[in-house]
């Protein structure tokens, strides 16, 4: 503390310690937050086709189609420890060879200052719903859901699965024509 | 640098740079009261206005003022020089006998130029 240099590094050195000291502060008010939100999530046209998948074994496979409608209003999501929403739309169900299966079928990344309004008509997929093998076509109980991991500045990383799924059916025939 | 010394005037050589000791215990506790002050007022302000930024740009204003408190030896921290003794004469015996040898060596020397 005698000289310039020695002041320097211990005013330096105390305040990243209170940094790190305030930054702990921030995850504790938000580490008891639930990151929870209401979903709707709805389907209009629900299609199955049998094509052949180039990208596995080339065995004729299940791929779904799926048109969907979803609103939700993740604003209060956000907050001072929050930096981005990362969301993902998965389709869950249960085949005759596997007992879980899960499809990520969308996804969307909200920034902070974005709107967080999420008012979906008529949507596409925006990955393939492929099936590893024939699970899809007939299947009655497939189990759309929206979940998110909150980006936080610092603490830890929640992954969060939304209020509200939507059940579609698979219809009995397979759809013709190409893609 | 001792290249350099005999560029810079004699004025700003002899400008004391050193701290005395009660100067760098209140020089210290000056910058922590001031770093701890702004970091919960930002803290504060940043929960207000939910924005972590600001917190970290008031706790860095903190700094900056701290930095320019305590930094430089302003006379405030040197009000408690030590109670050095006087300095001794030059002209002691032991002295005057290494002088003589060193002018000696001196000596010495310049006749080995020569």
């Amino acid at each position: 503390m005698n000289t310039f240099l020695s002041r320097l590094n211990t005013i330096f050195a105390f305040t990243l310690s209170v940094m790190a000291a305030l930054t702990f502060c921030c995850f504790l008010t938000t580490a008891f937050n639930s990151h929870k939100s209401k979903i709707d999530i709805g389907t209009s046209k629900v299609t199955v086709k049998n094509v052949p998948d180039y990208s596995a074994d080339r065995e004729r496979s299940d791929l779904g189609f799926v048109v969907f409608d979803m609103s939700a209003d993740l604003t209060p999501l956000f907050n001072w420890n929050v930096k981005q929403l990362f969301l993902y739309l998965t389709a869950e169900y249960k085949t005759a060879d596997n007992v879980l299966n899960q499809v990520v079928l969308w996804d969307k990344i909200i920034v902070r200052g974005e709107n967080a309004i999420l008012n979906l008509k008529n949507a596409n997929t925006k990955y393939y719903f492929w099936d590893y093998g024939n699970g899809l076509k007939g299947n009655e109980n497939v189990t759309m859901s929206l979940s998110w991991n909150v980006v936080p500045n610092a603490g830890t990383l929640p992954k969060v699965m939304g209020d509200g799924r939507h059940r579609i059916q698979f219809p009995t025939e397979y759809s013709a024509g190409r893609f | 640098m001792d290249y350099i010394m005999p560029l810079i005037p004699e004025s700003i050589q002899s400008m004391p740079l050193h701290m005395d000791f009660a100067g760098q215990k209140k020089a210290e506790k000056t910058f922590q009261l001031i770093i701890l002050l702004f970091g919960a007022v930002g803290f504060v302000w940043g929960y207000v206005c939910q924005q972590f930024s600001q917190t970290m740009y008031i706790l860095l204003a903190g700094v900056l003022l701290s930095c320019i408190l305590t930094l430089p030896p302003w006379p405030m921290y040197r009000k408690n020089p030590l109670p050095w003794q006087k300095a001794r004469p030059e002209t002691g015996t032991g002295d005057s006998v290494a002088n003589s040898a060193s002018t000696g060596q001196n000596q010495q020397k310049s006749k080995k130029k020569k």
